[in-house]
């Protein structure tokens, strides 16, 4: 088992296909797709996604790494589910989707076109590894700060009245982050899946 | 395999629908006695209640009416409607049939004059309409109904107006005490041509099916184009009753999806196909489109699709649509991704057509014996040496043409069951 | 018959018929014009109405009974009486239901269905079967593959004697050469074992089946229960029924040239495929070695006007099957499917997914070439981009099935143009579609498929007047009367059964083999009792011929759909009966009248229209003659009744077994006596047609569009004869037509032959 994907030498070569199928997540159930186009139908984003999954699943068949690995498509999925309870071929797309991207920003593709997403990723895992929560209020300051710390006070002005109203209804509270009990617990959770992870060739998106 | 004779050389076909009609008319003419058991109050089955058929657009009914004849004719063939079997005992040669039936409070010698759906006040809901019109509880099923014969709704009875139905009838006809009944009958071989019924278009949640009027299913549209049906044959909205000008054919609705039915039910994109020529017909202005994954047109009736494509009004959209959402007005917007322009589309259609599939009726209403089954709840029964066979849709999702072969194949299968020629 | 004939008349009161009409009136229509008993009852279908009948019956009184009451439709269990001939006259359903209670118009209306019935009961007399000498139980099986050794062993199975006849050396077909099947069992997906060794076995050991093989027939003459079938090897056989299972063979290759076939060693078939399949060994042509990516092209050949219009069924199936087979030998061997429509009807969606799963790769798309260097360049539908697929080792082009309808080893015979009638296609299936007529414009038809007369020599070379071919279908498939009875065809005791008749499967063919036998069985036990087919079946009656007033013009022996006449060394007609399906177009034909049933003749018909009273022009009651097609029409006309349409009381209706029957002759007898219209009801002809004799409304309508001269020579214009269209489902349609008929024929004026 190989932990970087091949790359195609010419159109339907099933080399990238084929470690697709092996090492996504979901990956052998994508063989079964029949390209109805249900998933991409379903998708709560598809009007964001440059090639929805229904077609980036042909595009794997026809070797199209590069294509595959750079689509944003990958990015936009926030985890509905629509395309996965739909599927009347009970191929688990979201998790491919989420898999791919892994995949994309392990091998470099990720970087320059998915910045702000692998940002907000890693300001996201950051919360959650610290406090087994997120704390929306970090999350998005850490996420703001990202791009300097100019750019960082341009945001968080921006999206001060957001704020102010989600404090007002209580979906946003005021003083330390919550954390759950047993956090050395999560620490060892955490280690382990790093651990399997590292076992089936993937590494984690963290390091 | 025995040598020893039969001991029943009756058959037993259990349903009344074009393939148990075949198979017993196809046995009865080689001269061997056979009795059908139908659930409905009449013969014919779904065929019964289609418009037409596929692909020469003529009349189920002219058939049957010829099948009806050769039943007349032919004093071998005993029909029970509104019976099913409750039970069967014994094996090839020799079964022994419990056949449960339900009241239908009509007796044989009803001669269909009418008198008592004039007298009845009472409507109910139209089952041979798929619930879509109403009836007089005391009706005859359709005017071609065999047999003739009218039916009380269990509706109506222990009210007053089971009473005047029971006056109005000049021949004492009604029986209002009837009851369920059971009795037994000895057959040498059994042949089950229990059909199908529609898929429920209510489980495909994201079609709002029972949450837009304008969303109905195949069999619904079949109806509607029935010169005896709700609209008199009129292809009209159920919401608003207003022409439809803009209509959307809805393919494996429900087929080819392990969510639901996991085959491909086979005869429904040539049956969409045959609705937009029932929409084109009525409508000059009318444009219909079809939304499919393969188009499955397989062996002559390739020659269908083409007569179609050519039609400019017709449009086939390669996409299972993802969603049906409500529009503004309440009508259907059709939502999804065409699959060769990756176009996302939110049509909004006057009509919307779910081309919803055969589900097999032994999968709802298992078979009342041991009997050999695949996962979808078609009958296949055993290879080896037994008397109980599978005709038509009960056999697997096959067209009207198939159904007439395997039923045609079921008959002889049958005689050589219960004639004691097979060795 | 042997006892005189006398004829009792009863007359029910029920169902509204004694309140529409009144009894007494009827009565004496029968007393004091036919002078026949005649005896009325409230409730004729009950078990007293029933005892009045059976007892004049059992009393030796009565053997011919007139039923006055509902439509000859329904009761028909109930009014049936041993030895006894039943007519039916329709005074509910047509009268009582359709027409105003208490009118004089009813009452006329009603009177003369009871005269017509009564003329019809002295014009005919209770049928006796034709049985002459031995009958055949043998059924002769053509074709020893997949269809034929199913059908041998299942008429054999079902106690039939069989003759199996194989042109091939060997029993087996073109499945002898397949490796494995597609499954046809649940759960439906994995490769089955091919079984055809075991059925050979099976049937060869059968001693009540006699096989041969490396033999063709040599002629076939005769009927049902009658063949008398030569053979190429100059033997001879005497059998009942034939089942046609000649199968089918591959779509010629060589003219594939633009999908490599020919230009690359390694563009095979996929017959080619089965055969190294089935050999053990996959390898290319070119070195001999194994495939490593193979791409199978499908409808290589179908769904291409230029080549098969139609769709072979199988291919995508097929494809699958070998990809899986190539699949399960080397996991590593890539294979891709290209398909434009992916065809895996019903339970075989499970296949599809099973080679999904398998990791054969599906390709949406046309193949648009396949060059020297096997590249298939792949326009691709999904990825909207003309795709170069490289690095192909093997192409395996799906062909598609060719119906063997002909023996194209044998010679094309010299047959002239009335012989060949059959072949031509006569139904063009791409005509447009049209139902009651498109609303606005509709489509420009697509151009008819060319009217190719297949090469080789007729399969059975039928010693008939029509010529030796079966008939076919477009696209060269064997005759079939589609949908709802699939087996009929237009030659009696013989049926058409696997790839012959439509491209199907092993699975199929093996169930459309064993229908098929049921058929050939049931033809069998009725021809040896004088006992008509589908679609009449049961009837006795069967056309008789008076030839010494035929004039020998042929015209039934060219008109009959079902080839059942020949003519003799006299040039005489001579009837087959048992190929016979009784539908009455040789009555129909016969300008003398002299072809006639026991129960139905051009007499009879003419008879029961001058026993209409026409009421002088000054009453201003015109007469309209409506012959409507028993199967359709009349049924139509009935369920009207039912639903309570009413229509014009003017018209008088007779049944007809067939508006082929209908001879012109009636028509100007109509007019003669005074009838002031005439419309023919029947089914719809030609593309699509739906008459269940196949061509007798055609043959009706073009017989009638003859009409005009005569009426021209008798001064009546030539609107006052119609013939509609009409189908079962017109019971609202068909009113509305009689009406704005009788409101047409107002406006010519009363024909001005009343009362002469």
């Amino acid at each position: 088992m190989t932990s970087v994907s091949p790359t195609p030498t010419r159109k339907y070569d099933l080399s990238f296909a084929r470690w697709v199928y092996e090492n996504i997540d979901g990956g052998d159930r994508m063989a079964m797709c029949m390209q109805c186009g249900t998933c991409s139908g379903s998708c709560a984003l598809n009007t964001q996604m440059d090639y929805g999954p229904r077609k980036l699943f042909m595009m794997i068949r026809a070797g199209m790494k590069d294509e595959v690995l750079t689509s944003n498509t990958i990015w936009n999925c926030v985890s509905c589910y629509n395309c996965v309870v739909r599927c009347p071929r009970k191929v688990p797309v979201a998790y491919i989707l989420h898999d791919l991207a892994t995949v994309a920003v392990r091998e470099g593709y990720a970087q320059a076109r998915t910045e702000e997403t692998t940002k907000f990723a890693k300001a996201f895992i950051w919360s959650a590894r610290t406090f087994g929560r997120t704390d929306e209020r970090l999350v998005s300051v850490l996420f703001y700060f990202s791009e300097g710390i100019s750019a960082g006070f341009k945001k968080l002005m921006a999206f001060k009245g957001i704020a102010f109203n989600f404090v007002k209804v209580g979906r946003l509270h005021i003083g330390l982050p919550h954390m759950i009990k047993k956090r050395g617990e999560l620490k060892s959770i955490m280690a382990k899946a790093a651990e399997i992870e590292a076992r089936h060739g993937g590494a984690s998106g963290e390091k | 395999m025995t040598d020893q004779k039969p001991r029943s050389q009756t058959i037993l076909v259990v349903g009344g629908g074009i393939s148990g009609v075949t198979t017993a008319l196809e046995a009865a003419e080689a001269g061997y006695e056979v009795v059908i058991l139908e659930k409905a109050p009449t013969l014919g089955g779904r065929v019964a209640q289609l418009n037409r058929y596929f692909p020469k657009l003529c009349h189920p009914t002219c058939g049957l009416e010829i099948n009806f004849q050769r039943i007349r004719k032919n004093p071998r063939v005993k029909v029970f409607t509104m019976a099913t079997v409750a039970g069967v005992k014994g094996g090839r040669g020799d079964y022994t049939v419990t056949v449960k039936t339900t009241p239908r409070h009509v007796r044989p010698n009803c001669t269909a004059c009418g008198d008592c759906a004039k007298a009845c006040e009472t409507r109910v809901p139209n089952p041979f309409d798929y619930n879509m019109g109403e009836t007089t509880a005391a009706y005859l099923p359709h005017e071609m109904a065999f047999p003739m014969r009218y039916v009380v709704a269990p509706q109506v009875i222990g009210t007053p107006d089971a009473d005047k139905i029971k006056a109005s009838c000049k021949y004492d006809a009604i029986d209002l005490d009837e009851k369920e009944a059971t009795f037994e009958l000895g057959v040498g071989a059994i042949v089950w041509a229990t059909g199908w019924q529609p898929y429920d278009a209510n489980r495909i949640s994201p079609y709002r099916y029972a949450h837009i009027k304008d969303v109905i299913n195949n069999v619904e549209m079949e109806r509607l184009a029935s010169h005896n049906g709700p609209t008199h044959g009129r292809i009209l909205r159920p919401s608003d009753g207003k022409e439809p000008k803009k209509v959307a054919l809805i393919q494996c609705a429900g087929s080819r999806d392990y969510n639901h039915l996991a085959y491909c039910s086979r005869i429904c994109c040539l049956a969409s196909m045959k609705h937009a020529a029932y929409v084109r017909e009525q409508y000059a202005d009318a444009t219909v489109d079809i939304y499919y994954i393969d188009i499955r047109a397989h062996d002559k009736l390739e020659a269908f699709y083409r007569k179609l494509k050519v039609d400019p009004q017709v449009t086939f959209i390669k996409s299972k649509p993802a969603e049906i959402k409500i529009g503004p007005d309440g009508g259907p917007v059709v939502c999804g991704e065409n699959t060769l322009t990756r176009e996302l589309y939110q049509t909004p259609y006057d009509l919307v057509v779910l081309a919803t599939g055969m589900q097999p009726a032994s999968a709802v209403d298992r078979p009342a014996m041991e009997v050999g089954m695949d996962d979808y709840g078609f009958v296949v029964p055993a290879l080896d040496d037994d008397g109980v066979f599978a005709a038509g849709v009960a056999s697997g999702p096959i067209d009207v043409s198939m159904s007439v072969q395997s039923a045609t194949a079921a008959a002889l299968k049958a005689i050589q069951a219960v004639s004691g020629a097979a060795r | 018959m042997s006892a005189a004939k006398s004829t009792g008349v009863y007359l029910c009161s029920g169902c509204g018929i004694g309140e529409a009409v009144t009894m007494g009136e009827l009565e004496k229509v029968v007393t004091k014009e036919f002078k026949k008993p005649v005896k009325s009852h409230a409730c004729l279908c009950g078990d007293e109405g029933l005892a009045v009948i059976k007892a004049d019956i059992e009393a030796g009184t009565v053997n011919q009974v007139v039923v006055g009451a509902c439509s000859p439709r329904t009761m028909t269990d109930r009014f049936r009486f041993p030895a006894t001939q039943v007519l039916r006259s329709n005074l509910r359903e047509q009268v009582a239901w359709s027409h105003p209670a208490g009118d004089e118009d009813t009452r006329m209306m009603a009177e003369d269905n009871l005269r017509m019935s009564l003329t019809e009961a002295a014009k005919s007399t209770l049928p006796e079967p034709k049985i002459d000498g031995e009958y055949s139980s043998v059924v002769m099986v053509v074709g020893g593959g997949t269809a034929g050794l199913t059908a041998a062993h299942e008429a054999a199975q079902a106690g039939h004697e069989v003759l199996l006849v194989e042109r091939a050396a060997k029993l087996g077909g073109n499945a002898a050469n397949w490796s494995k099947r597609m499954p046809h069992r649940p759960p439906y997906r994995a490769i089955q074992g091919n079984d055809i060794d075991t059925l050979i076995a099976t049937v060869t050991a059968d001693s009540r089946v006699k096989v041969k093989t490396g033999c063709t027939v040599a002629k076939t003459s005769g009927m049902p229960g009658k063949f008398a079938v030569e053979f190429s090897d100059g033997s001879g056989a005497t059998v009942g029924a034939i089942v046609v299972a000649t199968g089918w063979r591959p779509y010629d290759p060589t003219k594939l040239g633009h999908l490599g076939y020919g230009v690359s060693p390694d563009v095979v078939t996929n017959v080619q495929m089965e055969g190294m399949l089935s050999g053990g060994k996959v390898a290319r042509k070119s070195d001999g070695k194994a495939p490593g990516v193979v791409a199978f092209v499908q409808c290589a050949g179908s769904r291409d006007p230029d080549h098969l219009p139609y769709c072979s069924s199988v291919c995508c199936g097929v494809s699958i099957k070998q990809a899986l087979q190539l699949r399960e030998a080397d996991p590593k061997v890539m294979t891709y499917i290209i398909y434009e429509e992916l065809r895996t009807p019903g339970v075989a969606e499970e296949f599809y997914r099973a080679a999904q799963e398998a990791g054969v790769i599906f390709m949406k798309g046309k193949v648009k070439s396949v060059d020297k260097a096997l590249t298939v360049v792949v326009d691709d539908a999904l990825l909207q981009q003309e795709v170069p697929l490289a690095g192909v080792d093997l192409v395996v082009l799906a062909t598609g099935m060719v119906p063997n309808s002909t023996n194209i080893d044998a010679p094309t015979p010299e047959l002239d143009e009335e012989k060949l009638r059959v072949l031509h296609n006569d139904v063009n299936p791409l005509s447009p579609i049209k139902v009651a007529g498109y609303a606005g414009e509709a489509p420009a038809p697509l151009p008819a498929p060319p009217d190719t007369l297949p090469e080789g020599a007729p399969i059975l070379n039928l010693q008939y007047r029509q010529g030796p071919h079966l008939p076919m279908l477009a696209d060269g498939f064997a005759d079939s009367h589609y949908i709802c009875f699939p087996y009929e065809t237009r030659r009696t005791g013989i049926y058409t059964c696997g790839p012959v008749r439509r491209p199907m499967d092993m699975g199929e063919t093996a169930e459309d083999a064993t229908g098929a036998v049921m058929k050939a069985i049931q033809a069998i036990r009725n021809a040896g009792q004088g006992v008509a087919l589908h679609p009449r079946a049961g009837d006795l009656s069967y056309p008789m011929i008076n030839l010494n007033q035929c004039t020998k013009c042929r015209r039934c022996t060219v008109e009959c759909p079902f080839g059942a006449i020949d003519e003799n060394e006299a040039s005489y007609p001579q009837v087959n009966e048992t190929r016979c399906r009784r539908c009455g177009t040789c009555m129909g034909a016969c300008p003398v009248r002299t072809i006639s049933f026991a129960n139905y003749s051009v007499d009879m018909l003419g008879s029961m229209i001058k026993a209409v009273n026409i009421p002088d022009e000054f009453d201003e009651k015109p007469r309209i003659l409506i012959l409507a097609c028993e199967n359709d029409a009349y049924p139509a006309l009935d369920m009207a009744g039912i639903s309570r349409q009413q229509y014009s009381a003017f018209v008088r209706i007779i049944p007809v077994r067939c508006l082929g029957s209908v001879s012109l002759l009636l028509i100007s007898d109509a007019l003669s006596v005074g009838f002031d219209g005439v419309m023919l009801m029947g089914c719809k002809p030609g593309d699509d047609y739906q008459c269940h004799f196949v061509k007798g409304s055609g043959i009706s309508r073009e017989r009638l569009s003859k009409v005009g001269e005569t009426l021209k020579s008798m001064q009546l214009e030539s609107a006052r004869v119609t013939q509609v269209e009409a189908s079962i489902a017109d019971s609202a349609r068909l009113p509305k037509l009689i009406d704005a008929f009788v409101a047409e024929l107002d406006g010519f004026g009363p024909n001005p032959f009343k009362g002469f």
